[in-house]
């Protein structure tokens, strides 16, 4: 045993380095893992950089993850090798040996500084894909660029000669051959992510012979500031502002179009609504935009809400339809595109400036290749199967897969199954001695108490974020108007490595000891920016953001002079509060490594089992007394899998585990501590005994309730119930179903309403997988299935087509005009408007089945939010820290979501979320001590009058009298509310970081401009 | 006083209404640009002198936005900000500021649209009101100068 675990690589190859290749390799890196990430692309980022701004907060979150390459702590358990292809896999889990073939990139990294010179002279030498024109402003993939350097095509220059010379750092090496080497890793994780469908051959759509028809992806390239155009939308065509904008659906997907894909693209339904919202936003009236599609699936956690959004506030207009084809008449500007609409049924024609075709995802052609030499058992769409209690693991043992590969899906699901695959991926590797690793030298730093501050100030425009709202250089050059700033500079994305390294050299050049950055919010940055000085040897506490994006280009952009002189106040205020910033020094504590999950459905026992195989101790608190949650009453998923068998088995693992503890009638009732030292108080057991327990992290995956709105008789007939019901009785009294001649189904109950406006995501698969069943045991019974979009997303779309030909009718209704039911002796009798037809019917049915969805569960919800601080959504769900880049680490740190706690969603996607947060949790424990900052309380005791009043108003009783008199606080203890010093009538107590100088010099500097 | 613009500050704790202002802005809700958000980690650190120093120095509305209630992260300090807020209403209630230009608010870190709705309200009230008297009478100082809060 122990000779073979040292047999074992203590390495995880990534291979494919786009979103979540990157959220992979930073998982693990977090955790203490060595990670190689390899792409082919020479610098990482992959679909996402292509991208404009992402639904559903229209920001670039590109900004906010791709700084987190560049930090040098992670650096060292990292090793990123760009335009870097595998060419064999060998060996097994623990241990396969894999060829890798880097392209000479003819640029040294180490000497170049990108900063685009060779670009400038050479333009067709140096290599740029994204886009339409591939010549964007920038040759670099995005202004963020990792690794920041340039790339030669060799085979494009005629004098390598001059092309050396223009390069002042003489980082160009025509003589690069490349490199072919072999590494040895125990798993990998295999997140190459999707291609996106090619409709150049489909003439009648027009997208080889039409300039003004264009990909999704394409029209994001116009929208993007670091685009073609530079973020102006105009027509390919002819360079006009367009007025008129169509998006076409599915264009490669449903199995619609010669060589589409069968399976649902998921993703593109939120793509197409948010490049409507982004045009509206910047148009408004100016232009409108229709968007053509068969259903509109906005399944994800608040995606409806979007959805109603651009409907309701947007005014974008949608056009149930697949249209019949795109042209252009002789001579004419417009496109014309041909149409029938669900109301009308007759072909009409209706003219566009320009037409969007909504590509999905396909598996390219390398990729399978590669998923070949891999090994992987593939499906009939050519991605890697997976199993749904399982999905990131492959056929393959020590393969995993995250991202679009697994199937169609969005950021957040390509996010959640990349920290899912480091989870898995980590468990594989040899255990590892931890060794002390050398901290990396940071720089002395430099005294500044009794210098005279000098203040270098740093003005964002973030693409258009702030730039196309307020004058970005304007605000700088008044910056440099104000006292003690010595430097004030415009920075592109004050987060690119570039400009970071620029801010440390300004500070190193100008004797800066103090800095302020205009640009987003320090709640995402703060800690950024702090390191930024950090390393240039300032203290990280002698820097403040001034949020100029958040809080007035993004709230005011309809009134720029007012956005301006509000950005200029800010900067102001930010400039007088850090000349009073003193430098601080963070305390620590040692983490505490045991773990608290709360639930002990197939999410809680998921995660506590991965937890606990890591030799972490885990504490199970489940509400009632047994485990298994919702799942014990699902008997089968929509591809058969036995969900019984896998829940008995999680139970029996679980109990069985000896570093797990269950606790069964838990009811939580306190909770107080700090990340990584939680004290959580609970009253468990029949006699509701109170029992606390220390942890260092809580992860909540308390579920969601089965909904049962009292509608269409559920409750009152017997031939009324929901698909959690039907189910059961499928499979308990299969000779019942024999009987019945009418089956109906309704879809939305209690689900997309003005009380409940989300989608429960789950349901629509449920109705085809029970459909399916019922055809099964009754092949002559008709079913109906009455919806509102069939949201069969990713293989689901499979199932759905099956039931389709097998039979199954399905039938739109419109919220408007719902079915109507009543019941006659044991039937009910259901009438519907059918559209198509334009009739009305009624079905006498054996069966009602209603699809009733999830509902959060309130009352365990709120109580857990109010002890544990947690905010929720406006449906009851518990909010994330960031809907897209950190789906299961929730707001305050040290806490994390997973499963239906998060939004409704599958066995399979629970599973997945179950996985993300062990892997989230273990880069938090991964320390050995927690910082717990520098916010704390600090008494000067010779004011001190004793007075005890910030002994009493002390939330956590902190303060007391010591031995010499005065209030003494414990800077480890204190929480850092300042709730004492408000109190203190003498002012001794102040609460560093928000020092009452340094408020009080916020409103001095506030109404300086308006009464000076 | 015709297009009076009032300037009014608003002291954020940084868990819910400072999270909320910064929702607001990633769902582009717009409010008006005369509010103007002082982070703190939370409402309990505003302090009486705070507050009476916005006044003094002339804003003509001042709020403090804080956690819902239960919601704090300092078990209570959101409470003990509303109490605070409601003796120094009081307080400028004496020294002839009316007691509506300073207010309690609570809303939680997914309320973006609430924080607009807030700051929006707030302006509205403020602006028919009019100037405090203290922003009346530092104009009247310095009324050789055209301040910018007034136009």
């Amino acid at each position: 045993m122990q000779n073979k675990q040292q047999q074992q690589s203590d390495k995880v190859l990534v291979i494919g380095g786009g979103m979540g290749g990157i959220r992979t390799a930073l998982d693990l890196a977090e955790a203490e893992k060595k990670v190689i990430l390899v792409d082919k692309a020479y610098a990482i980022g992959g679909l996402m950089t292509q991208l404009d701004r992402t639904f559903p907060t229209n920001n670039c979150d590109l900004c906010t993850l791709s700084p987190g390459l560049s930090e040098g702590s992670r650096q060292e358990y990292i090793e990123l090798l760009t335009m870097t292809s595998v060419k064999d896999v060998k060996g097994k889990k623990g241990n396969f040996t894999v060829s890798l073939e880097t392209a000479p990139r003819y640029i040294n990294l180490d000497k170049c500084t990108a900063c685009g010179e060779c670009h400038k002279k050479f333009p067709e030498c140096v290599r740029f894909t994204p886009g339409l024109d591939h010549r964007a402003p920038t040759c670099m993939r995005y202004p963020q660029a990792t690794p920041q350097a340039f790339s030669i095509d060799l085979a494009k220059c005629t004098d390598v000669e001059a092309l050396m010379k223009s390069c002042p750092a003489g980082a160009i090496n025509p003589d690069d051959m490349g490199r072919k080497r072999e590494v040895t890793c125990g798993s990998i994780v295999f997140s190459p992510g999707g291609a996106l469908f090619d409709p150049s051959y489909l003439d009648y759509l027009g997208y080889a012979a039409q300039a003004d028809v264009v990909t999704s992806l394409e029209y994001e390239r116009i929208l993007s500031a670091s685009g073609p155009t530079m973020g102006q939308l105009v027509r390919p065509s002819n360079g006009k502002k367009p007025k008129r904008v169509a998006w076409i659906q599915c264009i490669g997907s449903r199995g619609l179009q010669k060589g589409a894909g069968k399976h649902c693209s998921s993703a593109c339904c939120m793509f197409a609504l948010k490049e409507a919202i982004v045009t509206k936003e910047r148009f408004q009236d100016d232009i409108e935009t229709t968007i053509f599609y068969m259903d509109m699936r906005t399944m994800g956690k608040d995606y409806e809400l979007y959805y109603l959004r651009a409907k309701n506030e947007f005014g974008v207009r949608f056009v149930r339809s697949r249209p019949h084809s795109i042209l252009r008449e002789n001579g004419a500007e417009n496109l014309t595109l041909t149409y029938s609409s669900e109301e009308s049924g007759a072909n009409q024609t209706e003219e566009f400036d320009m037409v969007v075709l909504s590509t999905g995802f396909r598996v390219a052609d390398d990729v399978k290749e590669l998923a070949g030499k891999l090994g992987l058992e593939l499906n009939a769409g050519s991605f890697p199967k997976t199993d749904a209690f399982n999905p990131v693991a492959t056929s393959v043992p020590g393969i995993y897969v995250a991202g679009v590969i697994q199937a169609p899906k969005d950021i957040p699901e390509t996010m959640v199954q990349a920290s899912a695959a480091a989870c898995m991926a980590g468990n594989d590797l040899g255990v590892v001695e931890k060794v002390e690793h050398e901290k990396e030298l940071l720089p002395l730093e430099t005294g500044v108490v009794g210098e005279e501050p000098r203040v270098g100030v740093f003005i964002c425009d973030c693409g258009e974020n702030i730039g196309a709202v307020v004058d970005a250089a304007a605000l700088a050059e008044f910056a440099k108007t104000l006292p003690h700033v010595a430097l004030a500079e415009l920075k592109g994305h004050g987060c690119s490595r570039e400009s970071m390294q620029q801010i440390q050299q300004a500070i190193k050049d100008e004797k800066l000891n103090r800095v302020v950055i205009g640009g987003c919010s320090p709640r995402t940055h703060e800690v950024k920016f702090q390191e930024v000085i950090r390393k240039a040897g300032l203290n990280k506490y002698l820097v403040e953001i001034a949020n100029i994006r958040d809080q007035a280009t993004w709230v005011h952009a309809n009134n720029p002079a007012k956005a301006t002189e509000k950005a200029k106040d800010l900067v102001r205020m930010a400039v007088g509060s850090v000349v009073r910033s003193q430098p601080l020094a963070d305390h620590s504590l040692p983490m505490n490594k045991n773990v608290l999950v709360v639930g002990g459905g197939v999410t809680g026992m998921t995660t506590a089992l991965q937890l606990a195989d890591q030799g972490l101790k885990v504490y199970l608190a489940e509400k009632s007394a047994q485990l298994g949650g919702v799942a014990v009453k699902i008997r089968k998923t929509l591809e058969k899998g036995d969900v019984q068998a896998f829940v008995k088995d999680l139970v029996a693992r679980t109990e069985a585990h000896a570093n797990i503890q269950v606790i069964p009638r838990a009811l939580i009732v306190d909770h107080s501590g700090m990340p990584g030292m939680f004290k959580t108080g609970m009253q468990t057991g029949k006699q509701m005994f109170y029992r606390q327990i220390e942890h260092g992290v809580t992860i909540l995956a308390t579920g969601a309730k089965p909904n049962r709105p009292a509608q269409y008789l559920l409750g009152e007939s017997a031939a009324v119930s929901t698909q959690l019901d039907l189910q059961n009785f499928l499979e308990e009294q299969p000779e019942a179903v024999k009987s019945w001649d009418n089956v109906v189904m309704i879809q939305c109950v209690g689900s997309r309403t003005a009380d409940n406006p989300n989608c429960s995501r789950i349901c629509c698969q449920t109705a085809v997988k029970n459909a399916l069943r019922i055809r099964e045991l009754n092949p002559d019974a008709r079913i109906f299935v009455l919806y509102r979009d069939m949201r069969t997303y990713g293989f689901q779309e499979e199932y759905y087509q099956k039931a389709r030909e097998l039979g199954v009718i399905f039938t739109r209704y419109s919220l408007d005009n719902p079915p109507r039911v009543e019941a006659t002796g044991d039937m009910v009798d259901v009438t519907f408007t059918d559209l198509i037809l334009g009739r009305t019917l009624t079905v006498s049915a054996d069966h009602l089945c209603l699809s009733t969805g999830m509902v959060a569960d309130e009352d365990s919800n709120n109580e857990l939010a109010m002890i544990f601080k947690l905010p929720r959504t406006a449906d009851g769900y518990f909010l994330e820290d960031h809907v897209k880049l950190r789906p299961v680490d929730l707001q305050v740190p040290g806490f994390f979501v997973a499963g239906t706690a998060h939004a409704p969603k599958l066995i399979s996607e629970s599973v997945a979320q179950a996985l993300a947060v062990a892997s989230r949790a273990r880069t938090m424990l991964a320390k050995d001590s927690i910082n717990l900052g520098a916010r704390a309380a600090r008494v000067d005791k010779n004011s001190c009058a004793a007075c005890l009043i910030c002994v009493r108003s002390c939330p956590f009783a902190i303060p007391f009298i010591n031995a010499d008199g005065y209030s003494e606080i414990d800077p480890a203890k204190c929480h850092g509310c300042g709730m004492c010093a408000s109190a203190c009538p003498a002012k001794a107590i102040q609460l560093m970081q928000f020092e009452d100088d340094r408020i009080l010099a916020k409103l001095e500097e506030l109404f300086e401009r308006n009464f000076a | 006083m015709e297009n009076f613009e009032p300037v009014i500050v608003a002291f954020c704790c940084h868990y819910c209404a400072y999270t909320a202002a910064d929702m607001a802005g990633s769902q582009r809700l717009a409010y008006p640009a005369n509010v103007k958000i002082i982070r703190v980690p939370c409402s309990s650190k505003v302090d009486a002198l705070h507050l009476v120093k916005a006044f003094e120095k002339g804003a003509d509305g001042v709020y403090v936005a804080g956690c819902l209630e239960g919601d704090c992260h300092f078990k209570n300090g959101n409470m003990r900000a509303a109490r605070l807020v409601e003796s120094v209403q009081k307080y400028l209630e004496e020294i002839g500021i009316e007691r509506e230009r300073l207010e309690m608010v609570m809303m939680s870190a997914g309320m973006g649209y609430r924080f607009a709705q807030v700051a929006t309200e707030m302006t509205e009230k403020i602006r028919k009101l009019g100037p405090s008297s203290i922003h009346v009478a530092l104009v009247g100082r310095e009324s050789t100068l055209q301040p910018a809060g007034i136009i």
